[in-house]
């Protein structure tokens, strides 16, 4: 027993104590879950991003009781300040200085939307409460805001969703001033979340699964086929074959090695989701930790695979790194995989991943299960059972390279 | 260059392309990586930003008002309608993924429901569904809109798709790693093997090395990214509209800026064989916070200011202008190409001296 939980922890301490495997098996894996939260996990909420907009009235009409254009324009101007000290306003407005030719801003706004350096350009037009005034009285069609956006970038079309948004309420605020529009009848609009026992799902808690599967199955493409081979071709292993230690209490101490790792990652991850984002999924829950260990296991199973396969240590992490991305992504990681062209679907339901990952968060609640249960199981064991066979059949221990 | 440099680089330059060719490792990186992320990521998520081709799931009430919901959305983008007898039904849809949100009229009131699972996908369903709302709030008292909005795109091809940002991101990405890989993997590598040290004591200059080295590492990325470019139009159909000079220019301009990159992690890192580890963190770590897969502007603020002291960002948004993606002064183009071929050859002859020389004993 002292041989195996030795073996168990030297593959254990190697592992941490090298800082390439330590950064690619326990700091990624805790960076990509910060850094996808923090990109994803905000997302619909309020943003954090003040937009430039130039802004002008070309309609203005000194404040009369028909001065539609200065009803629009502070709206637009509201947006350009906050409520609180700590939210950014939306829009830092640009606009003419007094006198400026308003036809020259326009061009010289214009362009900088062009070059990305506005978001928007918003110009109410001269004609605009006269248009409006036909409009309400059913004499001609709604009058029209120009908006420029910039072409191809996304703070353009963020800033213009918010300009929709503003002028959605511009209607029933000028309809309401004109007595069209009775806000006491105002439509009442709620929303509501199925699915789940209706808990409103945090990112984090669909990405936290999918981040803990893929630091074990970095674990296993890389650190079993790295110790091995490595240790074969620097004939580390040699020397465990001249000590009384068997090669199946040597193949059991290594894989208690290769599970504690993946137990150390699963703890620093889920302590990091748990406390510092706030993931509320059940993951450890029998069920949650039965599939996790059958994640481990397979993943084992499939560095012992490539072990087989790759003559050197190099070879074998060309290998991994070939399989690495396309397996994550294909597996549905990160992102849920929708509809899929035909040769990437059949990657996609022939990568274990793709059922480790789904029976997880189906088990966790966190998604609509997109394959049959049992093959959320059977799917992942066949493939550990033919890359043990295969691996059994063809690893040679003692050879060296 | 003298008669012996130039026959020493035309050998070099010989053993260069066949290392190349025969280290699979290399030629999936550079040749495969990219597409297999052009293929994967267009097919996972070509769909992203269209909220409006989304399957919306209707239970009205069967009276002239919920005639005039469902007209309003069916007038609304490309979604499509799928009608269900009430709430129950409807909660079972989207439940198993029949419809992505759904929209319930009682005569009283309008509630939008949403898959509590789709967390990533939920805002924009809010965002299609408050424009619903809204023509319908004044529907309901007989009101039509009065002010609309009339949107003209200026600069860039207007219509892109998150795809057509992303493939210029891949491409800088390309051009990034090439550079970084050229001296923190292959040049470190070669003294990892000794290979260098080999080398140095034959009269071979060790400018020859290094012209060697850049001249594969440049047709190598250039020849790559065009494969890339080449298969995103023909699968994606994406519209491009490449400016060939500017392409063809700061492609090469950002491989040798990104050798200087390389040249400092070299020479930072002291041992050979950690040099290439460094950088290949170092990369995956700029290819998440330099808004190549997610737009820049949906980070935080403090990820903003991250990615904007990465040189990937900068590389991504002039490959997107001459891609004729986005648009962009020219004088901000040209800064950013000069920029970076400046940098790398201002660093080349720290490589030749400090790099590119025989192991300490």
């Amino acid at each position: 027993m002292s041989g195996i939980t030795a073996v168990a922890r030297t593959y254990l301490v190697t592992n941490l104590r090298e800082r390439i495997t330590l950064f690619w098996f326990l700091v990624f894996p805790l960076f990509l879950l910060t850094i996808l939260t923090l990109i994803f996990g905000g997302l619909g909420s309020d943003l954090e991003t003040t937009f430039a907009v130039g802004l002008v009235n070309s309609a203005r009409a000194n404040g009369g009781p028909t001065d539609f254009s200065s009803m629009v324009e502070r709206a637009f101007v509201h947006l350009s300040s906050s409520d609180s000290p700590d939210r950014r306003p939306l829009f830092r407005l640009h606009r003419p200085a007094d006198g400026e030719d308003p036809r020259a801003f326009l061009d010289r706004e214009k362009d900088a939307v062009r070059i990305g350096d506005r978001a928007l350009l918003i110009e109410i037009p001269a004609g605009f409460n006269e248009a409006l005034l036909a409009s309400v009285g059913g004499a001609g069609p709604p009058a029209a805001i120009a908006i420029s956006v910039s072409g191809g970038r996304i703070s353009s079309e963020i800033a213009r969703s918010i300009a929709d948004q503003v002028i959605a309420g511009v209607n029933e605020r000028i309809l309401t001033v004109v007595g069209r529009f009775d806000p006491s009848q105002a439509l009442t609009v709620e929303s509501a979340r199925v699915g789940s026992n209706g808990r409103d799902f945090l990112y984090v808690d669909f990405l936290l699964p999918g981040v803990v599967l893929m630091a074990f199955f970095t674990a296993g493409l890389f650190g079993v086929p790295g110790t091995i081979l490595f240790g074969r071709e620097r004939k580390i292993l040699k020397r465990y074959w001249v000590t009384p230690l068997e090669t199946r209490r040597f193949l059991a101490g290594f894989s208690l090695g290769h599970l504690a790792l993946c137990a150390t990652q699963f703890v620093a991850l889920y302590l990091l989701g748990r406390f510092a984002f706030g993931a509320r999924v059940a993951l450890l829950s029998p069920l949650s930790l039965a599939f996790l260990a059958l994640a481990a296991s397979v993943f084992l199973a499939f560095g012992f695979l490539i072990s087989s396969l790759a003559r050197t240590a190099n070879a074998a992490m060309a290998i991994a790194n070939i399989l690495n991305l396309p397996m994550m992504f294909l597996g549905g990681l990160f992102f849920p995989i929708g509809e899929l062209p035909a040769i990437l679907r059949a990657v996609m339901l022939a990568n274990p991943v793709t059922y480790l990952a789904d029976g997880l968060r189906t088990a966790l609640g966190v998604t609509t299960p997109m394959v049959p249960c049992a093959a959320t199981i059977a799917v992942p064991v066949a493939w550990a059972v033919v890359c043990v066979v295969v691996a059994a059949r063809r690893l040679q221990w003692g050879a060296e390279q | 260059m003298g008669c012996r440099a130039m026959s020493a680089y035309r050998a070099l330059l010989g053993a260069e392309l066949r290392i190349f060719v025969r280290d699979k490792a290399s030629l999936a990186f550079t040749f495969l990586f990219p597409l297999l992320f052009i293929l994967i990521f267009g097919a996972l998520m070509g769909g992203i930003g269209d909220a409006e081709d989304s399957r919306i799931g209707l239970a009205v009430a069967p009276n002239e008002e919920g005639r005039q919901l469902e007209q309003i959305v069916s007038e609304t983008g490309r979604l499509s309608v799928h009608s269900h007898p009430d709430r129950t039904a409807l909660e079972a849809a989207l439940e198993t993924g029949d419809v992505d949100f759904g929209a319930v009229w009682d005569g009283d009131r309008l509630t939008f429901l949403y898959d509590a699972r789709r967390t990533q996908e939920n805002h924009t369903f809010e965002e299609v569904a408050r424009g619903i709302a809204a023509r319908f709030n004044l529907l309901l008292q007989g009101l039509a809109p009065i002010v609309s909005t009339r949107v003209e795109s200026v600069g860039g091809r207007g219509a892109t798709g998150w795809l057509n940002l992303v493939v210029p991101g891949i491409l800088a990405f390309s051009t990034l790693s090439a550079g970084l890989f050229a001296v923190s993997g292959h040049i470190t590598g070669m003294k990892q093997r000794k290979l260098l040290d080999r080398m140095i004591v034959t009269p071979m200059p060790r400018v020859a090395l290094l012209a060697a080295v850049i001249s594969v590492r440049l047709a190598v990325v250039y020849v790559s990214t065009l494969i890339t470019l080449g298969v995103a139009i023909a699968v994606f159909r994406l519209d491009f509209d490449v400016d060939w000079l500017r392409y063809s220019l700061f492609v090469p301009a950002g491989t040798v800026g990104m050798m200087g990159f390389g040249t400092v992690i070299a020479l930072v890192v002291r041992q050979p064989s950690s040099a290439g580890n460094i950088a290949n963190a170092i990369s995956m770590i700029m290819m998440f916070v330099s808004g190549i897969y997610f737009p820049i502007e949906i980070m935080p603020a403090f990820l903003r200011g991250i990615s904007r002291a990465m040189p990937l960002t900068y590389m991504a948004d002039a490959l997107r202008y001459a891609t004729g993606v986005i648009d962009m002064s020219d004088t901000r183009f040209w800064w950013t190409t000069g920029i970076l071929f400046g940098a790398g050859v201002a660093v080349l002859p720290l490589l030749a001296r400090y790099v590119v020389r025989a192991d300490r004993r």
